[in-house]
């Protein structure tokens, strides 16, 4: 069954399971089992047949014999990097599925589950489609497929005027991307006059070298949109949160990762040879997405805004191990450029398991609690115990503390780019300098906006009443984060002989390819063998060290002491959640530092209880928010230069007939000359 | 026919067309239709005499009954209906018109369009004339105000499209041409009506002042 049969069965299935759920739209229950069933099921044939696939010895390349345009073929590709995407993809789909049993509930009779599980499938085939075409016009519709299916689970919620709006500016900004990505398509298709990737592989000698750099940059631009790298990341933080939980646990933790799936296609695949400046470039925007996602991730009080902007902070991650990887490719250093594609390959997919589990967790948060602020949570810990357990393994491997998977993948990042630093060309050293202190400023950064997110969410004190009433989420929520947090931290403790495959999957690469075989270890190990790191080794001083803190506190300093249970001392004043600290109070002191980037402003308004003499104050009300800048300096002077073009563009209209033969004349003439 | 005599009668078709740009009296300006139709038909008369065709000379017969009998007809009947003084302003002046023929010419002949031009070798500069009378008719729409004018720079652009057709040996099959006469046909009615209708409720057929129909 690892055949082209296996894939055709593999979206058949898929397509069944949206048909199906369009069939029963007017029956909640079965609807939701329906998606829910087919999305599990499929997953699991995904997860098997990709592994199988990933095992053979020579790639699944296959075309369907139905074409109906001739440079349109529907030609795939399943080699190494589309199986672990497929993988990637399927993992994550599994977990969600799941999830969508149970969570779906809440929509029922308010909007159509049958509409919500045919896009859902949609969505996925439309994902699968991207990372296994291998043809540019075929690419493209699933590109379609994926942006108009995921559209429309964002506005899902319609209900909410600020989805619609965060759906119409995902809807611009994905096909602005495409724009860019269907120039950077046609550019290959002139020189090597071929769409199918193969071809344009066989033959990307004949595309020059001026022409390659154009194509790098549309590609970022078009793709870079997709995966949220700055300063094109602005539909991220509205859309991602916008969706159902689950979608938008998809969205996060694999859709935005195809953009970088073409980025590493066409870069290490595709177009070598690589040039030095565009691993200079990707290198630099990693670093800047990194520390800048996660700054505004900080900022945040809505909890699926704040993990939105930390998909963009992990992106920038990404690509520092994309961007090394060029650099190094091109330097002729090709063990520390498989190391570095290895850890941006790791990064990719932990991001997208801790990621899902995040956000799926968030959604069990709010389903109870029927808000997005986190100012309205507090004490949940014991109310969601289980959803606070998953949601702070998620926070731990988000934050890169052993023994969870996110610490590894940062790791063989770092170690990239601590190799970079002994460059000898002073620029390349200062590239990596300047990506080094990023990715270390955003590891604690990361690590303070989740201690701020845990904390104001289910420590404390509850401050509304939704969190007061809070219950634990439904079994099929807590079996699908379980399962998530229990592989965050497999992944970890596996992670030396997972990096083995990632080496594998970046050595099948044509810039990459090296005979080098791999040894299997239970660690990490640097390419020049300076430096190693053991999860095993981790994990039991982690569980020793509790275990010695556990029988140290219970056994001999708590020995003779007996539990007192009285009033906390409060200084006179009773403790309620108006004494807690705020998620904005939290993170002001470092958004402060970074004044710089993130420009906050404070409006304070006191009310008096003596307006005259103003000495006893009422109550003191602070609002502390920050500027989005590049919505303010480059998207609103963006659009107001497009209207003003549009409103210079109307003139053309006059109404004179004369004036538009006059445009035929014009044009005519000057077509005839250029022809 | 021989060359010469076929550039003598493109010549004519072209200079009816600058004629039309520079007439001040509708009554003539339809004369000239009529002469230039005649002559478009002349030269299909002689592509007849090259490779004689019945069906070709069907077309012929009903390019004169068509062009050079109902459509001056149509328009002279439209000029006595309303005792007519037919608008013939232009935007641009007689000098400045000149002007911009001359460089419309010299558009057409120019080395940059040889791929058109050259299509037939022999007839280089017949097929460079035909494109200036097209060029040159596109402009007699753009230049005149008056409805009347416009409707003859569209009949003259098709009359040059037609030669040009000819000279280039991409003549069309009979039935083709038959319907596309039978399309002037009707459109020759309809915009006669219209020009009517319009003159009726506009008391002008200055097609510049109907801008404000838009609101």
């Amino acid at each position: 069954m690892i055949s082209e049969m296996g894939f055709a069965v593999l979206i058949v299935l898929y397509a069944v399971g949206a048909l199906g759920s369009l069939v029963f739209h007017k029956h909640n229950k079965i609807a939701n089992v329906w998606q829910s069933f087919f999305g599990i099921i499929v997953a699991c044939w995904g997860i098997i047949f990709s592994i199988g696939a990933f095992v053979l010895p020579t790639n699944l390349v296959f075309t369907a014999d139905w074409s109906i345009f001739p440079l349109l073929n529907f030609s795939f590709n399943l080699d190494k990097l589309s199986t672990f995407f497929i993988f990637t993809i399927s993992l994550v789909t599994l977990f969600c599925s799941i999830y969508g049993l149970g969570y779906i509930k809440h929509f029922y009779k308010k909007y159509d589950i049958g509409l919500l599980g045919f896009f859902y499938h949609l969505f996925i085939v439309g994902m699968l489609l991207v990372v296994s075409a291998s043809n540019g016009l075929l690419f493209l519709v699933a590109w379609e497929i994926m942006s108009i299916a995921s559209y429309f689970l964002v506005v899902y919620d319609r209900n909410e005027p600020d989805n619609i709006k965060a759906g119409f500016l995902y809807l611009v900004m994905t096909h602005i991307g495409t724009t860019f990505i269907i120039l950077a398509l046609l550019l290959m298709y002139r020189f090597t006059s071929s769409f199918d990737f193969l071809v344009i592989k066989a033959s990307a000698d004949l595309i020059p070298a001026t022409f390659k750099n154009i194509i790098f940059v549309l590609s970022l631009v078009g793709f870079g949109t997709k995966a949220g790298i700055i300063p094109f990341h602005i539909w991220l933080p509205s859309a991602h949160p916008a969706a159902p939980s689950h979608v938008s646990a998809l969205m996060s933790g694999v859709m935005i990762k195809t953009g970088v799936y073409m980025i590493i296609r066409l870069f290490f695949d595709m177009l070598p040879p690589t040039q030095l400046w565009w691993g200079v470039v990707v290198l630099i925007i990693g670093a800047v997405s990194a520390v800048l996602g996660v700054l505004y991730a900080l900022t945040e009080h809505d909890i699926k805004r704040l993990l939105a902007y930390h998909s963009i902070e992990n992106i920038g991650i990404i690509l520092l191990g994309l961007g090394s990887a060029l650099i190094f490719l091109v330097l002729g250093n090709l063990p520390v450029a498989l190391f570095s594609l290895g850890a941006a390959l790791f990064h990719i997919l932990n991001h997208a398991i801790f990621k899902s589990l995040l956000f799926l967790s968030a959604g069990s948060v709010i389903n109870q609690t029927h808000t997005r602020n986190m100012e309205k949570y507090g004490g949940l810990i014991k109310r969601l115990p289980r959803t606070a357990l998953f949601f702070l393994i998620g926070s731990m491997a988000i934050s890169a503390l052993p023994p969870f998977n996110g610490f590894f993948s940062e790791w063989m990042t770092f170690q990239s780019l601590l190799v970079g630093l002994a460059s000898t060309s002073i620029l390349l050293k200062s590239v990596f300098i300047f990506a080094t202190i990023s990715l270390a400023v955003t590891g604690g950064l990361a690590l303070a906006c989740f201690v701020k997110a845990f904390a104001i969410t289910f420590l404390a004190r509850p401050r509304s009443s939704e969190a007061t009433h809070a219950k634990e989420s439904d079994l099929a929520l807590s079996v699908a984060m379980g399962s998530l947090a229990v592989i965050c931290l497999f992944f970890g403790l596996f992670s030396g002989y997972l990096s083995s495959w990632f080496l594998a999957i970046a050595s099948s690469l044509q810039s990459l390819v090296v005979t080098t075989v791999y040894p299997i270890s239970d660690k990490l190990v640097t390419p020049s063998g300076s430096g190693s790191v053991s999860a095993l080794l981790f994990f039991i001083i982690f569980v020793g060290t509790a275990l010695v803190v556990v029988i140290l506190i219970k056994y001999i300093i708590n020995q003779n002491q007996k539990i007192k249970i009285g009033a906390t001392w409060d200084c006179g004043v009773n403790l309620g959640s108006r004494t807690e600290i705020t998620a904005t109070g939290f993170a002001r002191s470092i958004v402060l530092i970074f004044a710089g980037i993130l420009r906050p402003s404070t409006q304070q308004d006191i009310e008096y209880h003596d307006s005259e003499i103003r000495y006893l104050p009422k109550s003191k009300i602070i609002n502390f928010s920050t500027d989005d800048v590049y919505r303010s300096y480059i998207y609103q002077p963006l659009k107001k230069g497009i209207a003003v073009l549009a409103l210079s563009a109307k003139n053309i209209q006059s109404g004179n007939i004369n004036i538009y033969v006059f445009y035929i004349l014009i044009a005519l003439i000057v077509a005839s000359l250029l022809v | 026919m021989n060359i010469v005599f076929l550039q003598f009668l493109l010549g004519v078709l072209f200079l009816t067309i600058i004629f039309l740009h520079l007439s001040k009296k509708n009554s003539n300006s339809v004369l000239a239709y009529g002469l230039q139709s005649l002559v478009m038909a002349l030269i299909m008369f002689d592509s007849f005499l090259v490779t004689p065709n019945f069906q070709l000379l069907l077309v012929i017969m009903v390019i004169v009954i068509v062009k050079v009998v109902l459509a001056p007809v149509f328009f002279m009947k439209l000029l006595k209906q309303h005792q007519l003084t037919f608008l013939v302003n232009s935007y641009l002046n007689i000098p400045l018109t000149l002007i911009t023929l001359t460089v419309l010419t010299a558009v057409a002949h120019s080395t940059k369009l040889s791929p058109l031009t050259t299509i037939i070798p022999n007839h280089q500069s017949l097929l460079a004339l035909a494109l200036a009378a097209m060029l040159v008719s596109v402009f007699l729409i753009i230049n005149r105000k008056g409805a009347l004018s416009q409707a003859l720079g569209i009949l003259s652009l098709e009359n040059s499209l037609v030669v040009f057709g000819v000279f280039a040996g991409l003549e069309q099959s009979p039935i083709l041409q038959i319907g596309v006469i039978f399309d002037i046909l009707i459109w020759l009615v309809i915009a006669t009506v219209f020009i009517s209708m319009i003159y009726k409720h506009f008391g002008s057929l200055d097609t510049s002042l109907m801008k404000n129909l838009r609101d």
